[in-house]
């Protein structure tokens, strides 16, 4: 099984839901994102380049790659960012970090991996979300799960669910009859940095 | 030690002026300056690495610099006193076991800066416990672990040969194992950096051999220094021609690392692709001080090295400064242009744990140097600074390391 996602960038209009969803859902410290909606277009985010009438902008939601050839797992000395065998998914052990952030160096997608930089803060003082995510530590790396302790109740990631325009797909890209295994096959995709060899299992529908 | 600081015996041996209530005020001041190093490591652990310039997007910063740095300085020690003894050439004056023990201190200082770089230290023994024996970071614990206890076994060897014990085989035999160690420390630093294909300005197969050669830069040139003073101190005494085919070495040395320099910019500029954007952060971007500072102080210590007229004492302190310097700003380039050149540079949502400078978007904080360090690190380095100095000057003090004539 190797869990994946597709994205349909033409669906995405950049309303920042599934960031808040995914902060909610799994009680992201105030200030960490673990799932941004990157903004191509001006120098600022929600901002478009150029001058009416030839403006233009659009958006793009990123988070873990969930990488079939992470570089994050092999570099972790001591395997605490690890791809779990059944799902495929890329996760992360809070309490085997050492805090090294070599995981952070060698993710050639800048920014999806986060570290606490400090004993973690919330703008509520009671937790949000679902009640078994792991606690959050401080000086751990931390990052996208695909929702996983949803996952293990057969429930989707949290971004995908509340995501208004339904532009998001998940499913398993191993099962040829899936959803998302069926457009990847028939929609026109791509990938982030392909190049880097990283084999990410999220696609964007273009 | 001796507490005649010599000016009433002119005629006693050089070595017996040596000491004196000066050693101990800089043992004293060296222990300081650790103790409160380690107060200011205790304050970034407790109050947060948030108070450290480093941030999610410039994820390392002067403790790995560092790191990278003393890795290279302790190569000199060692490459110089084992070398002659393995391929059975004439040596340089004796110096061997004190050239192995400023080794020895960078060598520790060097695990040092990565244990203050840690978030969570306590956690360590996981290293041991749970290694993943593919992590390039792994490899290099390993590797720098062994190059230690090879170091002091060396010492130990050289202080038993000394003494009339132990065959000149056997200890040829673990300087060789020694030079070995020591190439592949510099190898296995480079890539940890080298191997990672996401960073533009690391992934290159010259990392590892220019690591090695940027180390006998500055580590022939730390042993110079070392020597130098402790000669001047009354510590040992060495032969000029000694100290002169040392900065011919080093002259060496500097030609062929900024040779790899040279390679590398040509093969990351010429095509004309991404790898453009690195040679004009280097040359022209917010690197270019650094970038400058290393490539004209190296080539103006070559001059010195090379130029007959200009091997004069004060000249050759001179080099040997501009070569650890410019070394240490080829250290700051190699670590902050990892980071300075984001893959993904959209804008997004941004918050004081993304990068510093952060308020004024991705454009604002990658105008200058995208990392900078704050007062906490150069007092939490300067701590470890001093930790160094405590063990090179208590070896200097309690140590038999100076030359003897069954050395030389």
């Amino acid at each position: 099984m190797r869990m994946g996602m597709v994205i349909d960038l033409h669906r995405c209009i950049g309303c920042h839901t599934c960031s808040v969803a995914c902060k909610e859902s799994n009680n992201i410290p105030s200030g960490v994102w673990w799932n941004r909606v990157l903004t191509d277009g001006g120098s600022h985010i929600d901002a478009a380049s150029g001058e009416w009438p030839n403006a233009s902008i659009s958006f793009l939601p990123v988070s873990c790659q969930h990488c079939d050839n992470p570089a994050c797992v092999k570099v972790c000395p001591v395997g605490a960012t690890y791809k779990d065998a059944e799902t495929g998914i890329v996760r992360q052990d809070y309490d085997k970090c050492i805090g090294c952030r070599m995981c952070m160096a060698a993710c050639p997608y800048n920014g999806v991996r986060s570290f606490n930089w400090e004993e973690p803060k919330y703008s509520v003082e009671f937790a949000v979300g679902d009640d078994d995510v792991p606690t959050h530590q401080k000086h751990v790396v931390e990052k996208c799960t695909f929702c996983y302790q949803r996952q293990a109740r057969g429930e989707e990631p949290a971004c995908m669910v509340m995501c208004p325009p339904r532009a998001r797909y998940f499913g398993d890209l191993d099962d040829p009859e899936s959803e998302v295994s069926r457009l990847v096959r028939e929609r026109e995709h791509t990938q982030l940095l392909s190049e880097e060899g990283t084999k990410p299992s999220v696609y964007y529908l273009v | 030690m001796s507490e005649n600081t010599g000016t009433a015996a002119p005629s006693k041996a050089p070595a017996a002026r040596f000491g004196g209530k000066g050693l101990n005020v800089a043992i004293v001041v060296a222990a300081i300056v650790t103790v409160a190093g380690l107060a200011l490591w205790g304050m970034q652990l407790s109050g947060g690495m948030v108070q450290t310039g480093m941030r999610n997007l410039d994820s390392w910063g002067l403790y790995i610099t560092m790191f990278m740095f003393l890795v290279g300085l302790s190569a000199g020690g060692l490459i110089i006193s084992s070398a002659p003894r393995v391929f059975g050439l004439e040596g340089f004056g004796g110096i061997s076991k004190i050239a192995v023990w400023t080794s020895i201190c960078c060598t520790v200082l060097a695990i040092g800066y990565v244990v203050v770089d840690l978030g969570q230290p306590l956690r360590l023994w996981e290293l041991f416990a749970y290694s993943n024996l593919g992590s390039p970071l792994m490899w290099d614990i390993l590797v720098l672990g062994t190059y230690l206890v090879l170091s002091i076994v060396y010492l130990w060897a050289m202080l038993r040969h000394e003494g009339g014990k132990g065959s000149a085989k056997a200890l040829r035999a673990i300087s060789a194992l020694a030079l070995v160690c020591a190439v592949l420390v510099h190898s296995v630093t480079a890539w940890i950096f080298g191997l990672q294909a996401g960073r533009e300005m690391w992934h290159t197969a010259l990392l590892a051999p220019w690591f090695v050669s940027s180390a006998l830069v500055c580590g022939v040139a730390l042993v110079l220094l070392v020597v130098m003073a402790l000669r001047r101190a009354g510590y040992l005494e060495l032969d000029q021609r000694y100290v002169v085919k040392m900065v011919k070495l080093l002259g060496v040395f500097v030609c062929v690392d900024l040779y790899f320099f040279g390679c590398d910019l040509l093969t990351e500029g010429f095509p004309a692709g991404e790898g453009l954007e690195v040679v004009g952060m280097l040359v022209s971007g917010p690197l270019a001080p650094f970038f400058w500072i290393e490539v004209v102080g190296c080539a103006l210590c070559a001059v010195v090295a090379f130029v007959p007229a200009l091997r004069t004492n004060p000249l050759i302190v001179a080099a040997s400064l501009l070569a650890i310097a410019g070394i240490f700003c080829k250290r700051v380039q190699l670590l902050v242009g990892g980071f300075q050149l984001p893959n993904l540079d959209y804008a997004g949502a941004m918050s004081q744990y993304t990068v510093t400078g952060w308020e004024s978007g991705m454009e604002g904080a990658y105008a200058g140097m995208v990392y900078w360090p704050t007062a906490l690190e150069f007092g939490v380095m300067l701590g470890v600074v001093g930790l160094g100095a405590l063990m090179l000057l208590l070896g200097l003090k309690y140590l038999p390391l100076q030359p003897s004539d069954r050395a030389r």
